[in-house]
């Protein structure tokens, strides 16, 4: 199997691994995202400290190690400042997000779990990356690739 | 009968920890992070063949419904044909009691802006929220703290109706 086929199988099982864990834990139901942003309810908080409890300190001493890793090189985490982009970005997606009630992930489960509003969602998402493409090319400009955002990797040892 | 192998919900304590195991496994195979909103561009990319479409994030977005779909399975409630709007589009206490076509237009929008500031800001709740905060990248964590906190403040709007 060549790098680019074992690139897509993992990209299938991880993605299927994390839609399951998503299912499990019921974030591709509205009332979930719900609650937890009108504050009534902690687990979803609790959910994102806890992969981020687990992953930052574990991605941390693999970087520090120097790691290699099976399909891309040496281990290297992305750290960027902050921009004005980050900042109005965040802020729309924040509002987008209160009102469909989902982000781009859960919306995939939902839909998967029967929702069938979820095409609605699904499909507004793809409208609004469009939009921001095409705005984006106009101005001869490239879209922003986010530090949680594939990157291209240099294999080649420095 | 059998018993379902799922609970009704996997509390957030085992949740958690095992997105994050899934982060960090997946950066030690590939050295890449796993946002979503990469894989809708991607998946967008692959199937319209342009060049340089980044294949492995469309084959993830495939796979994240496929494991959404199994999960349910193994749940009590199993696959469930419903709205999934329940608070939009029912009637009753706490809810809005849109009509059908009304709540389909504002989950349209919101996803519109969704996917916009996803798509300026770069990333969203996995991406900036999980990827980029795990890397101890600063513009990640002003990101996921922006859209927290107008996620939270759009909220309290909608619950004042």
């Amino acid at each position: 199997m060549n790098r680019s086929a074992k690139l897509n199988l993992v990209g299938l099982l991880f993605g299927a691994g994390f839609g399951f864990v998503l299912a499990a834990a019921n974030l591709h139901e509205y009332a979930t995202i719900h609650n937890m942003l009108s504050l009534e309810e902690f687990d979803v908080f609790g959910l994102m400290g806890g992969a981020i409890g687990v992953s930052l300190p574990l991605l941390w001493i693999l970087e520090r190690r120097g790691t290699r890793t099976a399909l891309g090189g040496t281990l290297t985490l992305a750290r960027s400042k902050p921009q004005r982009h980050h900042i109005v970005g965040g802020a729309l997606f924040g509002i987008g997000w209160a009102l469909s009630g989902t982000c781009p992930a859960p919306a995939l489960v939902m839909l998967a779990s029967g929702a069938g509003l979820a095409i609605v969602t699904v499909t507004g998402l793809f409208v609004g990356l469009g939009l921001r493409d095409a705005q984006t090319s106009r101005t001869n400009g490239t879209a922003t690739a986010g530090d949680g955002e594939h990157r291209e990797v240099v294999t080649t040892s420095r | 009968m059998y018993s379902a192998l799922l609970p009704d919900r996997l509390p957030w304590y085992i949740a958690g920890p095992a997105l994050g195991l899934l982060v960090v496994g997946f950066f030690l195979l590939t050295n890449q992070p796993l946002g979503a909103t990469g894989a809708y561009v991607e998946t967008a990319r692959t199937v319209r063949r342009q060049t340089g479409a980044v294949t492995w994030r469309a084959f993830y977005f495939v796979g994240i419904a496929l494991g959404g779909y199994i999960a349910v399975q193994l749940k009590d409630i199993g696959f469930d044909p419903r709205t999934g709007y329940d608070i939009l589009v029912d009637e009753g206490a706490g809810n809005l009691g849109l009509s059908l076509p009304a709540a389909a237009a504002l989950i349209f929008a919101g996803a519109i802006v969704m996917g916009y500031g996803a798509r300026m800001a770069g990333g969203c709740t996995s991406g900036h929220g999980i990827c980029g905060t795990a890397q101890r990248s600063p513009a990640s964590w002003a990101a996921m703290i922006t859209f927290m906190a107008t996620a939270v403040m759009t909220t309290f709007v909608i619950n004042q109706f």
